[in-house]
C-alpha cells in the first residue's frame, strides 16, 4: 500500500542563540555559542555557573488570546515557537479546519519553575500562598494544551514527556497522524525552560561543563544545560503542493527503542541506539550509506559522544567515516526536551539548503571518536538524507530520517 | 490493512484490589477506596479524602529485586507490569527474544520525587541533592524504571494529557500495533497519591467538599455533586497483534477495536465548546471501530463528581451517540475509586473485562439524584446485568483532552 508522505514546511525555534528561524540558521552556520553565565537564579553554591539561556525572548509578541502573566516558561516559548513555524510556513489559521489541527510536543520537565515557586514557598514555610495557579500551569500537558488553546487548534492535542529524547518522538507521533489521516496538520516539536531542578541534578551527576560544551573533543568536560523551544508544521505532502508549500524536507520514518539498562547511563554496547538508528532506517527505505548527514545527540559528555560514535560505527561500518555527524550542542547546549526538536528543525534547513553545522569547540579529536564531525566550520554540501539521533535518561532513544524533498519523485 | 489489536492480559494495583477479579468484586459490593488520606497529613486542607492503596508493598509483586531506585509511582507501574506480564504468559525467556514495549500515561509521574530532590537542595545546598533522586524527576522515569526491571526494550513511551494519560497511552500502543511497529506492548497509566499533586488539587478547588446530604464522597452524575476525590493506582493492559497473539496460543481478552480524542480550546469554561469535543471524541472512537451507536452495549463515564465536567460528559456522549443514551447502561466507578488520572482509563477498561466476562456492570455508589436534563435512564446505585459485546471507555480531563476507546468481544 501506498503510504502518505508527510512533509516539513514550517520551522519555529526559540534558542539560546536566537529566535525564529533566520536568525537561528545565520547563528548556527557562523558557530555562535548561547552559552553564558546562568542569570536564572544564583549559582553561587554551585561548582559550575554556565548554561545555555534565553535572552532575547518577549513573549507579549506571539499571544493574541492568552495572558502572559498564567503562561509558564515552557508554554511561553512554545506558543513562540508554534506562532514562528506557522508564519514560517505561511499557513493562515482562519483556512483551517480547526478541528483536524493538532499539536504533538515533548518536553524533560514541563514547567519546572512553577514547582520550584513551590518548593520556595515549601521550605520558607509559606505554602498558604501556593494557589490554584499551581494546579494551572504545573503539569506537563499544559505545554501541548497552551499552543491549543491560543490558537484555537481542536485537534490531537498529546504531550510526551520522554526527558531529552521527547522532540523526536512528538515529531515521530505527530508523523504517524498524520500518515494515520487524523489530522491535516500537525504542530509538532518540543519545549523546556532553564531550570534549578535540572541544573542541580546534572550538576550532581557531574555531568556539566565548567566554561564551554565540546561534544567529540578529548578534552570535553560535560554537557551546558540549556532552554529553548523547537516547533515544526507536519502537513501531508499532497496539501503542502496543493496551497503552493515551500518544503523544507519530508519525514521518512522513525525508531523508537528502550536500552532497558539504567536510568542515566547508556548501554556500554550502544545496542539500544543502534537498534532505533536501524529501524528508522528500515522505515524509510534507506540504506546506510545514503545517509549524508547524522545530527549527533553529541551531549559532551565523555560517555555519550564515545558510545555514540561506536554505536554509529558498529551500524554504518565503513560508511561511517564518510557521514558527516555534528553536534549543534556545542552552540546550544543541551536544551532538554526542546533539543531534538530544534535539531530536527537544523536538519531540515541542512536538507533544503545543503549546508551542515559544526560542532564548534573542536580542538583535539578523542582518539576513540574518530568519525568527521565537521569541526568548528559549516559545510556545503548536498544533504539528501539526514538522521537525527537523541538519547534519553530511562535508555529512551530515537532517531529521525529526513529526506530532501524531490519534486520529481 | 491494519493490524487488529487484542487484550492477552492485565496488571492492576489499586485501592479496590490488585486483581481484575478483586476490583470487579469491590465495585459491585459497592466498596469505597475514598477515605481520610493517611499517606500525609491534610491539616489545613478543604478536603481530608482520597483514594490510597492501604499499605501497598511492591516487594510483594516483585520479590527481592532491587526497588530502592524505584519511587511510588514506579513501584506502581513496575508492580502492575509484573502482574500483566504473568497473566499474559509473557515469561522472561520470552521477553529476550522479543521487544516487548511500554507506553505509560501518566500525568504527574512523581512530583513528590521531583519537590523533594529540589528541597533538598534548597535547604541542605545543592551537593546534597541525590543523583539517584534526579534520575526519577524526569517524567518518564515510571517508564524507564520498569523497563529496566522486566527487559522490555521495545518502544518505550510517556504520554501525559492530564486524566486522559492512560487511556491515550492505549490509544497510542493501538496505534504502533496497528502500524506493524511493534508485536507487544504493554500500555496503560498510573499515578500516585502525594502531597503535591493533593494540595495543588485542593488549591484549585477541584476537590470535593462535606455534604450533608451526600456524606462526604463523590457522587459522579448525581445532583449534590460538588468535586473529585483522588486515588492513586497503576494498571496496565498487554496489547498485541491478534495474529502473533494467536500464533503463539496466547488467551485473547478482548480486542481494542477503536479509539479517538478531542481537544476542548475552551478547557471546560465554554459548555458548548466542551460538549463538542467529548461528542467528537466518541465519534471518532466509533467510526474507527466502524461500530453505530446502537452497537455500544455500555458506557464507563470518566465522571468523577466534578460540577461542570459530569455534565460536559453527559452531554458530549448524548451528542456524540446521537441521542441513542436512554437505554445505553453507565457506570462511572471514580465513584468508589476516586480520580485515579493515568490509572483511571486503564481501570474503566480492566472492570469492563470483568463485566465482558461476568455480565455485571457495577452501579455508580451513592447516585441517587440523577441532574434532570442528562439523557441516562439505565443509571443506578445498583449493579446491572447485560452481555456486553462492545463497549465506550471515555475519559475527560480539566485541561480540555478528551478521550474514547471501543473494546469489544474477539
Amino acid at each position: 500500500m501506498k503510504q502518505l508522505r508527510v512533509v516539513v514546511t514550517g520551522i519555529g525555534v526559540v534558542t539560546p542563540i536566537g529566535t525564529g528561524r533566520e536568525r537561528f540558521w545565520t547563528n548556527l552556520l557562523e558557530g555562535r555559542s548561547g552559552i553564558g553565565p546562568v542569570r536564572s537564579f544564583d549559582t553561587s553554591t554551585y561548582s559550575v555557573h554556565r548554561g545555555a539561556e534565553v535572552h532575547d525572548f518577549e513573549v507579549e509578541n506571539y499571544l493574541s488570546n492568552l495572558d502572559a502573566a498564567h503562561l509558564g516558561r515552557a508554554s511561553q516559548f512554545a506558543i513562540a515557537a508554534a506562532r514562528l513555524a506557522l508564519a514560517d510556513a505561511n499557513v493562515e489559521i482562519a483556512s483551517l479546519d480547526l478541528e483536524r489541527a493538532g499539536v504533538s510536543m515533548g518536553t524533560t520537565s514541563g514547567e519546572p519553575r512553577e514547582v520550584e515557586r513551590f518548593d520556595d514557598l515549601f521550605v520558607s514555610k509559606k505554602l498558604e500562598r501556593v494557589g490554584p495557579e499551581f494546579l494551572a500551569l504545573y503539569p506537563s500537558h499544559v505545554i501541548a494544551a497552551h499552543i491549543a488553546r491560543e490558537l484555537r487548534f481542536a485537534g490531537i492535542n498529546i504531550m510526551i514527556p520522554t526527558a531529552c529524547a521527547a522532540g523526536n518522538y512528538a515529531i515521530a507521533h505527530a508523523f504517524d497522524v498524520l500518515r494515520a489521516g487524523r489530522a491535516d496538520l500537525m504542530l509538532a516539536g518540543g519545549s523546556d525552560s532553564f531550570s534549578r531542578i535540572t541544573y542541580t541534578g546534572f550538576a550532581q551527576l557531574g555531568a556539566i561543563a565548567p566554561e564551554v560544551c565540546q561534544p567529540f573533543d578529548r578534552y570535553r568536560k560535560g554537557m551546558i544545560p540549556g532552554e529553548g523551544a523547537g516547533v515544526i508544521v507536519l502537513e501531508p505532502l499532497s496539501a503542502a503542493r496543493h496551497r503552493g508549500a515551500r518544503i523544507y524536507a519530508e519525514i521518512s520514518g522513525y525508531g523508537l527503542s528502550c536500552d532497558a539498562h539504567h536510568m542515566t547511563a547508556a548501554q556500554p554496547t550502544g545496542d539500544g541506539a543502534m537498534r532505533a538508528m536501524k529501524q528508522a532506517l528500515e522505515q524509510s527505505g534507506t540504506n546506510p550509506e545514503d545517509v549524508n548527514y547524522i545530527s549527533a545527540h553529541g551531549t559532551g559528555t565523555a560517555t555519550n559522544d564515545r558510545l555514540e560514535t561506536l554505536a554509529v560505527k558498529k551500524l554504518f561500518g565503513e560508511a561511517a567515516y564518510r557521514i558527516p555527524m555534528s553536534s549543534i550542542k556545542s552552540m546550544l547546549g543541551h536544551t532538554m526536551g526542546a533539543a531534538s526538536a530544534i535539531e530536527a528543525a537544523a536538519c531540515s534547513l541542512a536538507v533544503y539548503h545543503g549546508r551542515i553545522p559544526p560542532t564548534i569547540n573542536l580542538v583535539e579529536p578523542d582518539p576513540e571518536c574518530d568519525l568527521d564531525y565537521v569541526p568548528n566550520y559549516a559545510r556545503e554540501q548536498t544533504v539528501r538524507v539526514a538522521m537525527n539521533n537523541a538519547y534519553a535518561f530511562g535508555g529512551n532513544n530515537a532517531s529521525l530520517i529526513l529526506k530532501k524533498y524531490d519534486s520529481l519523485n | 490493512m491494519r493490524n487488529r489489536v487484542v487484550i492477552t492480559g492485565v496488571g492492576v494495583v489499586s485501592s479496590l484490589g490488585d486483581t481484575p477479579g478483586c476490583l470487579q468484586f469491590s465495585l459491585c459490593a459497592g466498596r469505597r477506596a475514598v477515605k481520610p488520606v493517611e499517606l500525609f497529613s491534610t491539616a489545613g486542607l478543604g478536603c481530608p479524602l482520597g483514594g490510597e492503596i492501604p499499605s501497598f508493598d511492591a516487594q510483594k509483586y516483585l520479590g527481592r529485586r532491587n526497588l530502592r531506585p524505584l519511587d511510588r509511582t514506579s513501584r506502581l507501574v513496575a508492580s502492575a507490569a509484573q502482574l500483566a506480564l504473568d497473566d499474559s504468559g509473557w515469561s522472561e525467556s520470552m521477553r529476550k527474544d522479543e521487544e516487548v514495549g511500554l507506553v505509560l500515561g501518566t500525568m504527574f509521574c512523581s512530583v513528590h520525587t521531583i519537590s523533594e530532590f529540589d528541597r533538598r537542595a534548597l535547604e541542605a545546598g545543592p551537593r546534597y541533592a541525590s543523583p539517584m533522586d534526579f534520575s526519577n524527576t524526569v517524567i518518564n522515569a515510571a517508564a524507564g524504571q520498569t523497563a529496566i526491571l522486566h527487559n522490555l526494550r521495545g518502544i518505550n513511551s510517556t504520554i501525559s494529557t492530564g486524566i486522559t494519560s492512560g487511556l491515550q497511552a492505549i490509544a497510542y500502543a493501538t496505534e504502533v500495533i496497528r502500524s506493524g511497529r511493534a508485536r507487544a506492548v504493554l500500555a496503560g497509566g498510573a499515578d500516585e497519591m502525594c502531597f503535591e499533586s493533593f494540595y495543588g488539587f485542593d488549591r484549585a478547588g477541584m476537590l470535593c467538599r462535606s455534604n450533608e446530604s451526600a456524606g462526604d464522597f463523590p457522587i459522579p452524575f448525581d445532583k449534590r455533586r460538588n468535586g473529585f476525590a483522588l486515588g492513586e493506582g497503576a494498571a496496565l493492559l498487554m496489547l498485541e497483534d491478534a495474529h502473533f497473539a494467536r500464533d503463539r496460543g496466547a488467551r485473547t481478552l478482548a480486542e481494542i477495536t477503536g479509539h479517538g480524542c478531542g481537544y476542548d480550546c475552551s478547557q471546560g469554561e465554554d459548555e458548548e465548546s466542551s460538549v463538542n469535543a467529548i461528542a467528537l471524541s466518541v465519534r471518532h472512537a466509533l467510526n474507527d471501530a466502524f461500530t453505530e451507536p446502537h452497537e455500544i452495549d455500555c458506557l464507563s463515564a470518566s465522571a468523577n463528581g466534578s460540577y461542570a465536567g459530569d455534565r460536559h460528559e453527559a452531554k458530549g456522549i448524548f451528542a456524540g451517540l446521537n441521542g441513542q443514551t436512554r437505554k445505553l447502561p453507565v457506570t462511572a466507578i471514580k465513584s468508589m475509586l476516586g480520580e485515579t488520572l493515568g490509572a483511571s482509563g486503564p481501570l474503566q477498561a480492566i472492570a469492563l473485562l470483568e463485566t465482558m466476562r461476568d455480565g455485571v456492570l457495577p452501579g455508580i455508589n451513592g447516585l441517587e439524584q440523577v441532574d434532570d436534563d442528562f439523557a441516562f435512564d439505565m443509571i443506578s446505585p445498583d449493579n446491572t446485568q447485560l452481555d456486553l459485546e462492545a463497549a465506550l471507555i471515555n475519559s475527560v480531563g480539566f485541561d480540555g483532552h478528551c478521550c474514547s476507546l471501543v473494546m469489544a468481544k474477539v
